[in-house]
């Protein structure tokens, strides 16, 4: 996938985007980081074909994702987005065959037996056959991953998948994506809040500050005290933690004066 | 099919041959199983007559009707996301009784067609449903619809008086080739809502997330909202509008056996014919030689039951789960 001079801004509104060029390398691990309101889930939305951009283009194998039909598009990429709320009610199991949708005409009937794997995969076996509405956050988190994987796509999008869980989900779910990676050679992107979980999991990363893509590199390259400091307008010190390795800690200006 | 639902549509298709028999029986003269058996055997023509050419017909056209009604209801809370959607709420059928009015006034002879009026009247409610920001706010919706309803109302109202008035959603003196025609109509427009019954489902995920799934809203939404146009439409257009049906059936199922459009839709259509049965055989009998018309009893019905359903403390059909 590659973005070519992408630009992006609703309607009547200042820009979001400008001009943002890189290219995905397939089969890693992709974050986006960068602070509120830079422009991460809209930079998201347009690598998954959901809105359009204002100039420039995403192409997917050479061809722009504009002109792929809808329904093709659900078999390369796949979405898990910050809003998952449905209407109503539904079971665990019927969710996760909506992303079969794309590979089956609308009519057809879809077996328990072809989502069963990605139901697995997600550690959903017991709450297959329950309502999404008595499971957890961190438990339909992983509903909506399941219904994303069940799209067999080649890349899968995350919108900040990790916030409003607690610790033990969170890990659960980076250790999810990671096995997805490495065994299926999923190519994963996802915007990250947390910016140590995305120097921990990630092979690339994305630095994105007012709608500009600032930096692209390895986590290695990117621990550059002065560079995060200008993108989140903070001070930052990088410690070493024993058994974990290098973390990112940020330190207020008026904090400083007390310590 | 779980057990809850194998034991209630056992119990429904039991109730509804027990109502169809004593439908048979009751009216302005009594005639017992055994005079039946006796008429069906050829010794009484007058009362097969009764049998056959009356009560049968009325039977089948008010089972039709509520399980039309039922049906265009469920479809249409699936189309809208919205639990209070029904097309009387919404003024889909007081606006095809103005169309079939205003065709009666404008167009005495052109042929046939209450039931293209009825369907132009539907969609052009319809129309003014789906544009604009009602479909993403529920409550919006429901109070756009339910101010078209009084206004198709009163307009009806207002030509009718110059017109003479005419009585509707009543069963009373329905002809065999009534029945027909809501047979045809009925029988294909609920075959139809039962083959898109998952794409009711599917539209309890939001638009954005049907798009990276790889499949149009607004295709499926369309879809359904065809069918409830022509199921309603075809109850206006032969007997006028029943209201709350759609509102009451559908809802009392999903308490039944959940949320699940597959199981809605068809059993909703079989306690919509019961109820309506039920309905219209209590308005031959109670007030005799007189009668009620099945449309008052369901306003009497429906309207205390949307009051309770909307007051009840955990009440959340509106919102997302």
């Amino acid at each position: 996938m590659d973005l070519n001079q992408v630009s992006y801004h609703y309607p009547q509104q200042p820009t979001l985007l400008s001009n943002i060029s890189a290219k995905i390398p397939t089969g890693g691990i992709l974050s986006i980081i960068g602070p509120n309101g830079a422009g991460k889930s809209t930079l998201l939305k347009l690598m998954a074909g959901i809105i359009q951009p204002s100039a420039g283009e995403v192409l997917l194998d050479g061809r722009s994702i504009a002109t792929i039909p809808r329904k093709q598009l659900a078999t390369k990429i796949a979405v898990v987005s910050q809003q998952n709320d449905i209407f109503d009610d539904m079971k665990v199991i019927d969710v996760v065959k909506t992303g079969r949708l794309a590979h089956h005409n609308l009519l057809a009937t879809i077996a328990d037996d072809e989502v069963a794997n990605y139901i697995h995969a997600t550690h959903l076996d017991l709450l297959a056959q329950r309502p999404l509405s008595s499971l957890s956050g961190g438990q339909r988190q992983r509903v909506w991953l399941a219904s994303a994987l069940a799209q067999d796509p080649e890349y899968l999008l995350l919108d900040e998948p990790t916030t409003y869980l607690d610790i033990h989900y969170q890990a659960e779910l980076m250790a999810i994506l990671k096995q997805l990676n490495e065994q299926k050679h999923i190519s994963i992107i996802m915007v990250l809040h947390d910016i140590n979980q995305a120097f921990k999991i990630s092979h690339q990363l994305w630095l994105v500050k007012q709608g500009r893509l600032i930096k692209t590199g390895r986590p290695a390259e990117c621990y550059d005290r002065q560079l995060l400091a200008s993108i989140f307008e903070t001070n930052i010190q990088i410690v070493d933690v024993p058994n974990y390795g290098k973390y990112i800690v940020e330190i207020p200006d008026d904090e400083k004066k007390i310590i | 099919m779980t057990k809850s639902e194998k034991i209630w549509y056992s119990i429904i298709l039991v109730m509804l041959v027990v109502t169809i028999l004593f439908a048979m029986m009751v009216g302005a003269s009594f005639i017992s199983p055994h005079q039946m058996m006796t008429a069906f055997q050829g010794g009484n023509p007058n009362q097969l007559d009764i049998l056959v050419n009356i009560r049968f017909p009325r039977i089948l056209a008010a089972m039709l009707c509520g399980g039309m009604l039922a049906v265009a209801g469920a479809a249409s809370q699936a189309a809208f996301r919205n639990v209070l959607a029904d097309p009387s709420i919404l003024g889909v059928t007081s606006a095809s009784d103005f169309f079939i009015m205003i065709g009666a006034l404008l167009l005495p002879a052109f042929p046939g067609n209450k039931f293209i009026l009825s369907i132009l009247g539907g969609l052009f409610a319809l129309f003014l449903l789906t544009r604009g920001p009602a479909l993403r706010s529920p409550y919006r919706l429901i109070i756009i619809g339910v101010a078209m309803m009084l206004t198709f109302t009163g307009f009806e109202q207002l030509f009718a008086n110059g017109f003479g008035t005419q009585t509707t959603g009543s069963f009373n003196g329905i002809t065999w080739s009534e029945t027909e025609a809501l047979l045809f109509l009925g029988v294909s427009g609920m075959i139809a809502a039962v083959i898109v019954s998952p794409w009711a489902n599917y539209l309890k995920l939001s638009t954005e997330q049907l798009q990276t799934k790889g499949v149009s809203a607004t295709v499926m939404r369309m879809t359904l909202l065809l069918v409830v146009v022509y199921l309603s439409s075809g109850v206006s257009s032969v007997v006028g509008t029943v209201p709350f049906m759609g509102i009451v059936v559908p809802n009392v199922v999903r308490y039944l056996v959940g949320r699940d459009y597959q199981t809605i839709i068809p059993l909703s259509m079989l306690l919509g014919a019961w109820l309506l049965l039920v309905v219209d055989t209590l308005g031959r009998i109670v007030v005799l030689p007189s009668e009620l018309s099945a449309a008052v009893i369901m306003t009497v019905i429906g309207g205390p039951f949307l009051i309770l359903m909307l007051q009840r403390k955990n009440f959340n059909g509106l919102k997302s789960s």
